[in-house]
């Protein structure tokens, strides 16, 4: 039994997108690893991060069983974070991916990388792509600073790695 | 001596140089069991600044958001009997003064009143809050 914490600098959850326009479907790594490293936002100031992964199922009742029968279908995957909004990530970017707000406004396919307890060796991940959705920054005077929450609406499964 | 204070004080000594109350420079200091703004009635004291700094968002990266927090006090004493005919317009102006200080995300005065004996104290709580990293 091991848990997964993430109050230590070198285990800090990571959450990197990359929405360069470049089509990585083919090997979402090389998003981040090969040829788009050069265009990988790492969002900071993440407060949380819930990471859907739900199955759907369809369920039924038959007359000659006590239970009901269940079978899958699609599962509906999507990243969840709520953030401070940091300058350089919502308005900037990095390299040629936009800042969030840009990703946002034109829809940009983005892929997205969320390390789950720091990137160092060995430290697990998962991949994949999607739309970034969502999206609502808020300020009020009384915590004057932009905060917003921001999901990934993620196309496909997930995909597991390790660093 | 703090920026805030130095502020206050000369917005204050502007605001009420018409008026038949006075600014002291001095540190509300006691001398025996009296403060001095009870000794020297109608002049306006202000204490040192106090602050404090809290956590306003927690981020999982530690990019957390904090905010200062400073307050001051200020008082000023008059005759209970025979108080000053702009005692009103002194107090006005006295938390108007908040006003004065700049980039504040909260600048509040808050006022209370105590009776003792033959003499009215006017204390005056400043808040002031700004952003930090």
């Amino acid at each position: 039994m091991a848990y997964i914490p993430v109050n230590s600098t070198a285990e800090f959850v990571r959450l990197e997108i990359n929405a360069d326009g470049v089509d990585y479907s083919g090997n979402v790594a090389a998003a981040f690893d090969g040829a788009g490293s050069g265009n990988v936002l790492v969002v900071p100031a993440l407060q949380d991060v819930t990471v859907n992964a739900t199955p759907g199922t369809f369920r039924w009742k038959q007359l000659d069983s006590l239970s009901e029968k269940v079978v899958t279908i699609p599962s509906t995957n999507s990243v969840s974070v709520t953030m401070v909004l940091d300058d350089t990530a919502f308005f900037t970017g990095a390299g040629n991916t936009s800042g969030i707000f840009s990703i946002t406004n034109n829809k940009t396919e983005t892929y997205f990388r969320l390390y789950w307890q720091g990137n160092t060796s060995g430290d697990k991940y998962i991949e994949g792509n999607g739309y970034l959705e969502a999206l609502a920054p808020t300020v009020n005077p009384d915590a004057p600073v932009w905060t917003s929450p921001l999901t990934i609406a993620v196309t496909g499964d997930y995909t597991e790695g390790t660093v | 001596m703090s920026a805030i204070r130095d502020a206050l004080l000369a917005n204050v000594t502007t605001n009420i140089s018409s008026t038949s109350c006075g600014v002291s420079s001095e540190l509300p200091w006691a001398q025996g069991d009296t403060p001095l703004y009870e000794k020297n009635m109608k002049k306006f004291y202000l204490s040192e600044e106090s602050s404090a700094t809290t956590q306003l968002f927690a981020t999982i990266d530690r990019n957390d958001v904090f905010q200062k927090e400073r307050s001051l006090t200020g008082f000023i004493t008059v005759d209970a009997k025979n108080q000053p005919n702009d005692i009103d317009t002194v107090v006005a102006a006295v938390i108007n003064s908040r006003l004065a200080i700049a980039d504040q995300s909260v600048n509040e005065c808050a006022v209370a009143v105590d009776t003792e004996e033959d003499r009215i104290t006017y204390t005056f709580e400043y808040r002031f809050v700004t952003i930090t990293n």
